[in-house]
């Protein structure tokens, strides 16, 4: 397996992909989800969230005393949170109304502890605001993907254009809580499965490089 | 022992740093977005004022002082239900806005709704906040078949919601079907809020017409 170091946005991007890959931040990828609207919100509100957190946790990372640290990252994603919060607020008033609780939420989100703990307090700013970018936008995309599909099937519309014509019956189970578990399912199923058979073309592959030589030599 | 303490002072010190840092931040940005968020606010009440009294420009806001009477709210009283006078262009009375809210399905649902106390009719109906079921109790913010109901509903019978299809009186809703509850609170949130304010806007009725 080659280990050169990822660069740390694409990693968040795709390659570990906090929806996808990780399956980190689950609360507002089921509640939030119904439409592609909150979707995109939530997942900019959280990816400006682990910019800056990411940032101000890599720059002071040095000074940190270790027996402090857990509430020293509390409290600047905390703090940043808090500033998301007024921003989404100064922005548009129906975007804040529709996130309800799940900004304020967004201090549990585990995903955002996780890269303070799991990369920022070891990295540079650059790369730790890289991450953090990278990590927030996977997490963007996670929940446009999820929103899609529930807002398509459950109200026949996306970014509330209408799609089918006013004969459509939509599926209203998929803008309830169980389409929120059935089209993460389906996600996941797809991007197993894809990165499953990925891998098993590289193992192919690789045992096809170890076993000529020794085809050669017999 | 006191390399235990400096360490502990170290600590301690070094919270204190970031508690502050937080501090300033937090202030900071709370400072600089309120006057954007105070817009925002007086931008989506006018918004759902002009939608529900279409063609208004102006509106006169008035205060109920918990005895009853009228205060302007330009005056600093606060506190009281609001009523919300709406005139056009022309400076013609179009009718007024009140406010209500009443336990739905989920949660609170508050609402809007627009009043003629002339004909004595709710002629228009926004909600604000609600936690209904989306894609069945939150269709009364946007069902057309349902928010028909508040063209003209006569509010001289109390108002109330029956089942879908079954609305033969003026002063009845029909429900959205799948949606009773939902429905049924909408009914209930203005029947209580015109037996409450209908009295208060007759008795001022002049006053408020003239919007001063």
């Amino acid at each position: 397996m080659k280990e050169t170091a990822p660069n740390p946005f694409i990693n968040g991007l795709w390659r570990q992909n906090p929806t996808f890959v990780q399956i980190l931040g689950m609360c507002p990828t089921l509640a939030i989800t119904n439409s592609v609207q909150n979707a995109i919100a939530m997942g900019l509100a959280t990816a400006f969230v682990l910019i800056c957190s990411n940032g101000l946790i890599a720059a002071i990372r040095k000074h940190v005393p270790k027996q402090v640290r857990i509430a020293t990252y509390i409290a600047i994603i905390a703090t940043a949170v808090t500033v998301t919060d007024y921003l989404v607020k100064a922005i548009s008033i129906s975007v804040y109304k529709a996130l309800g609780p799940f900004i304020p939420l967004i201090v549990a989100n585990c995903l955002v502890l996780e890269r303070a703990e799991g990369f920022a307090a070891k990295k540079p700013v650059i790369p730790s605001m890289m991450d953090g970018a990278g990590m927030g936008l996977g997490f963007a995309f996670g929940l446009t993907c999820l929103g899609t599909v529930r807002e398509v099937l459950g109200a026949g519309t996306f970014l509330g254009i209408h799609l089918f014509g006013p004969n459509f019956e939509p599926w209203v189970l998929f803008l309830l809580p169980p389409g929120g578990f059935i089209s993460l399912a389906i996600w996941l199923l797809i991007f197993a499965s894809y990165r499953e058979r990925k891998d098993r073309r590289e193992r192919a592959r690789a045992a096809l490089l170890t076993i000529q030589p020794a085809e050669v030599q017999s | 022992m006191t390399g235990a303490t400096t360490k502990s002072a170290q600590m301690i010190r070094f919270l204190g740093f970031v508690s502050l840092l937080c501090g300033v931040l937090i202030v900071g940005a709370h400072i600089t977005s309120q006057s954007r968020i105070r817009v925002n606010q007086e931008e989506i009440l006018r918004e759902s004022l002009a939608q529900l009294l279409p063609g208004m420009t102006r509106q006169v806001i008035y205060i109920v002082t918990p005895t009853g009477k009228l205060a302007s709210a330009a005056s600093g009283e606060s506190g009281g239900k609001r009523i919300f006078a709406g005139f056009d262009a022309g400076g013609k009375f179009l009718g007024v806005v009140l406010e209500a809210s009443e336990r739905g399905y989920a949660d609170v649902i508050s609402a809007m709704y627009a009043y003629s106390p002339g004909s004595q009719t709710i002629t228009g109906f926004s909600v604000l906040e609600m936690k209904e079921t989306p894609g069945l109790g939150n269709k009364i913010g946007s069902d057309p078949d349902f928010l028909a109901n508040f063209k003209a509903l006569d509010t001289t019978h109390p108002v109330a919601a029956v089942k879908h299809g079954k609305k033969t009186n003026p002063w009845e809703i029909d429900a959205i079907s799948g949606a009773t509850i939902s429905s049924r609170a909408v009914g209930r949130m203005l029947a209580a809020s015109v037996q409450e304010m209908a009295p208060i806007i007759a008795r001022h009725r002049d006053r408020i017409e003239r919007g001063n």
